[in-house]
């Protein structure tokens, strides 16, 4: 059980963006996060990395109680997100960018530049190191936005929404990554819209809703779940 | 004794009322355009060199010459809008600072080269008139600036609950791009409020005249009074400035009875408690994002 | 090491397009042999003192971009570091016979201590609100230094006895100030380049792009943004016991002054914030003009060069972001490279 999460609970003011989650995750799952719009993913993600101070319940990775953390503290030991909205250091390079993850791990320069260009290359960034990372296409953004979280040799990465705004091929260059990573030992929670993918890829599926977990469970069982389709339907969306 | 510390309170007051309207300018455009203008002081200092020559070669009296001075500048004020804070409006704040104080180098260092360095006094006949409130001694010069400001102060509130203008200005402060979706020329809000905020420091500037000498770097020590004014009163807010402006003339008048030597100190000092504990200020909630706080 | 071509385009880039590995050191050894062959035929007091002066805000300026470049919070109260520098070794000297080197490492150290307490709440504030704090904070320094007497003379200043020896760090030959001028100028150039290629200076390009993102990456950003005002805060203080020794007279007005904390900042700028040789190349392009200018015109046109540099920087801002050396950099890519060197016009940043 790499990540604990018991009871989180966050509001603003009166608005409650989370109830009561509860959830694990075990080492070297691929886990999909869904959820309708405002469901509270990416709220849920800002409290288990460390960005957010859950109200009430508890986070604990790898063993240690994290939920009173700073972000940075979280990501050193190990549990690292993404951003839905990418933020990439946008006057760097790419290969700069990746760097300034592989430092995590590294003081020493030319090794957190060999280790950043070997991550560059399973993502498929090598070839655009010296571009600049402002005049990255989408894709590529969100290549980099994970190549960096990557570069921090985490145990495990919160990737919200990598899958947004990709093309077909893009997406399914996506999906290999993300199969790759998993490979490679880390354990991955995946925040996604996109269901054929997120169904695809993941080993078990969890399902928020106005801020609480409604399903769980493997993909076919969280598709049939009538919960969730009254959810979705809810707010018309499709599963496919 | 308590007819003292009254004086001193009087006084005090009064200075603060002046400081309200300086700092009033800096805080408007602060909430409108985002941006803290290095450069306010300098036109404090142009204004008062304004009034200084409009009486020195014209014989007009600083009290007529308000009006004057504050059209020009409004001008000056739509000219640096658009020349030297337009193009960098969008731009990371790093840049915007270094616009705004090269703007402040460039027009303190031109009235040096114009001017020289010498103070300049306008002398008029009630420069140095002090009336009698009861035990207390006013002077009659830092009571019209009082009095000015005070109006002043309430018709900027007026403009800005009442009139249209007004109220986009308002919009405009609260939420830019909402205020855009509602048809509201951005634009020509941030031209008219800089050049309204100017054009209030421009009033402050001739009512300081007959009170303060002007000299080139004039700008320098009332800017720096009026940024702790504003920070203190919340900036955008302008109840805050007003409160902050009270404030701050207090603190002085009472820090110059007590500890003359570290007079400006103690303000400073205020300031940097104030931006370290609470940086909203006292009355703020705009702007918090901008200084940082999570 | 092969070349990691960088591009600057906005405030802060990490490194200059187009610069070769090996470019850097022979710029480093032209600024190390020809400085130093100037001090040694050039007679002429006037241009030593200029050499002198660009040496020494080259220092300056390269120490203030540390923090207000590499790590991107623009200080305008550097000149609290440097009169803490400039007064402690000289009231050491003056005072208590110690000798200046000494006490120049004894200014340095407080000026860190100060830096680190003034610095570490500061860093919570954004933008304009920092820049105010650390103006604030050198002005009160100038009041005090002006208030306790007793200490500092006040606003009589103090006056560096003219007793020629190396321990009193007191010359003869004004050449003499020059090699030290050139020694400190080029280990503020070398801690500089340090920084840059160091993990201190990628995670200081990190906060200074994106805060949230950096903090996700492991980075302690209050820690690093300290680090960087304890290296600068150093060195500056180091540059106020130089000037003390040079000049020989130190008074707060002029130590402390806001004036001063602007003109660093300003070098910076226009040759380039956030690079290793914009500090450097500012810094000679600005002093010449303010040294011929202020000894030619002096009384008549007083004020003339800031003027012209307020312009200068206005103008930079708004057309030339990134400053002077990035754009030649960038330019001759383009030209002679046919490099990709796009760049979003200022003001708009990529969705």
């Amino acid at each position: 059980m790499i990540l604990k999460v018991e009871g989180v609970t966050k509001h603003f003011g009166g608005l409650y963006a989370l109830k009561g989650v509860s959830f694990e995750v075990r080492e070297g799952e691929i886990v999909g996060l869904i959820g309708p719009n405002g469901a509270g993913k990416t709220t849920l993600f800002n409290v288990v990395s460390g960005f957010f101070r859950p109200d009430q319940g508890t986070v604990t990775f790898a063993g240690e109680v994290v939920s009173h953390l700073k972000a940075y503290d979280v990501s050193r030991r190990g549990l690292v997100r993404t951003f839905q909205v990418v933020k990439p250091f946008g006057n760097l390079t790419v290969l700069q960018n990746v760097m300034v993850g592989a430092f995590m791990q590294t003081a020493n320069p030319s090794k957190a530049r060999e280790h950043a260009l070997a991550v560059m290359d399973l993502v498929g960034l090598k070839d655009r190191q010296d571009k600049v990372a402002r005049s990255l296409t989408i894709a590529d953004r969100k290549r980099l936005e994970v190549a960096r979280a990557l570069a921090t040799r985490p145990r495990m990465l919160l990737l919200d929404e990598v899958m947004a705004g990709l093309n077909p091929t893009e997406l399914a260059q996506m999906l290999e990554i993300l199969q790759r990573i998993r490979a490679s030992g880390v354990t991955l929670l995946v925040i996604e819209h996109i269901m054929a993918a997120i169904m695809t890829v993941s080993d078990r599926i969890l399902v928020l809703h106005h801020g609480e977990k409604i399903s769980e469970g493997s993909p076919k069982e969280v598709a049939r779940d009538k919960r969730v389709i009254d959810a979705y339907l809810g707010e018309e969306y499709l599963l496919a | 004794m308590i007819a003292v510390l009254a004086q001193v309170a009087v006084s005090g007051i009064l200075l603060g009322g002046v400081y309200a309207l300086i700092s009033i300018g800096l805080t408007l455009i602060f909430g409108v355009l985002r941006i803290v203008n290095f450069a306010h002081g300098e036109f404090l200092m142009i204004a008062m060199y304004a009034t200084f020559w409009l009486f020195h070669l014209y014989g007009l009296d600083p009290y007529l010459s308000i009006v004057l001075v504050a059209g020009l500048l409004f001008l000056l004020g739509l000219v640096a809008q658009l020349l030297v804070v337009r193009p960098i409006l969008n731009a990371p704040s790093s840049m915007q600072i270094f616009a705004t104080v090269g703007l402040s180098v460039v027009l303190q260092n031109a009235a040096l080269l114009v001017w020289k360095a010498d103070y300049r006094s306008v002398d008029t006949f009630y420069s140095k008139a002090v009336i009698s409130v009861g035990p207390l001694l006013v002077g009659v010069s830092r009571l019209v600036a009082f009095a000015v400001a005070l109006a002043i102060t309430g018709a900027i509130f007026l403009f800005l609950k009442r009139t249209y203008l007004g109220k986009a200005i308002r919009c405009v402060t609260q939420d830019r791009t909402a205020a855009l979706l509602m048809g509201i020329n951005t634009q020509r809000i941030y031209m008219v409020t800089f050049g309204i905020g100017t054009a209030l420091v421009g009033i402050a500037g001739a009512l300081l005249m007959p009170i303060y000498p002007t000299f080139p770097t004039v700008g320098s020590y009332f800017v720096l009074t009026a940024f702790v004014v504003v920070v203190l009163g919340g900036m955008g807010n302008m109840t805050g400035a007003l409160l902050g402006g009270l404030i701050i003339g207090l603190v002085e008048a009472f820090s110059g009875f007590y500890v003359p030597a570290l007079k400006e100190a103690i303000y400073f000092i205020v300031f940097i408690l104030v931006l370290l504990i609470r940086p909203t200020g006292l009355f703020g909630v705009v702007g918090a994002e901008e200084v940082g706080l999570k | 090491m092969s070349s990691t071509a960088r591009t600057g385009s906005k405030v802060g880039s990490v490194g200059v397009a187009g610069w070769r590995p090996g470019v850097d050191f022979y710029v480093l050894l032209a600024l190390t042999v020809i400085p130093i062959l100037m001090a040694v035929s050039v007679k002429d007091k006037f241009y030593l003192h200029v050499l002198i002066m660009m040496l020494f805000y080259a220092a300056a300026s390269s120490a203030w971009n540390i923090v207000g470049g590499f790590a991107g919070q623009l200080s305008l109260g550097h000149a609290a570091f440097f009169g803490i520098g400039a007064y402690t070794s000289t009231l050491l000297f003056v005072d208590w016979g110690v000798s200046p080197w000494i006490g120049m490492l004894i200014g340095a150290l407080i000026a860190t201590a100060v830096g680190a307490g003034i610095g570490y709440p500061s860093f919570r504030l954004r933008g304009p609100f920092f820049t105010l704090v650390t103006i604030a904070f050198a002005q009160v320094l100038r009041i005090l230094a002006t208030s306790f007497r007793d200490i500092t003379r006040g606003s009589i200043g103090i006056s560096v006895p003219f007793r020629p020896s190396f321990q009193n760090f007191v010359f003869r030959e004004p050449a003499d100030y020059a090699y030290v001028a050139l020694a400190f100028m080029l280990m503020v150039i070398l801690v500089s380049m340090w920084v840059e290629r160091s993990r201190l200076g990628y995670y200081l390009a990190a906060l200074r792009e994106n805060e949230d993102a950096a903090q996700a990456l492991g980075i302690n950003t209050a820690r690093y943004k300290l680090m960087a005002v304890v290296i600068s805060a150093f060195l500056t203080s180091l540059a106020g016991s130089f000037y003390a020794q040079y000049i020989a007279y130190i008074e707060p007005f002029a130590t402390f002054s806001l004036d001063f904390s602007v003109l660093l900042a300003m070098m910076s700028i226009i040759g380039g914030v956030g690079t290793v040789w914009g500090p450097v190349a500012g810094a000679f392009l600005v002093t010449p003009l303010q040294e011929l200018l202020r000894a030619r015109l002096g009384g008549e046109l007083q004020g003339l060069h800031l003027v012209v540099y307020g312009t200068v920087l206005i103008v930079v801002v708004i057309l030339l972001p990134q400053g002077i050396v990035p754009s030649i950099a960038q330019w001759r890519k383009r030209v002679f490279r046919g490099g990709s060197t796009r760049t979003l016009p200022l003001g708009k940043e990529a969705p």
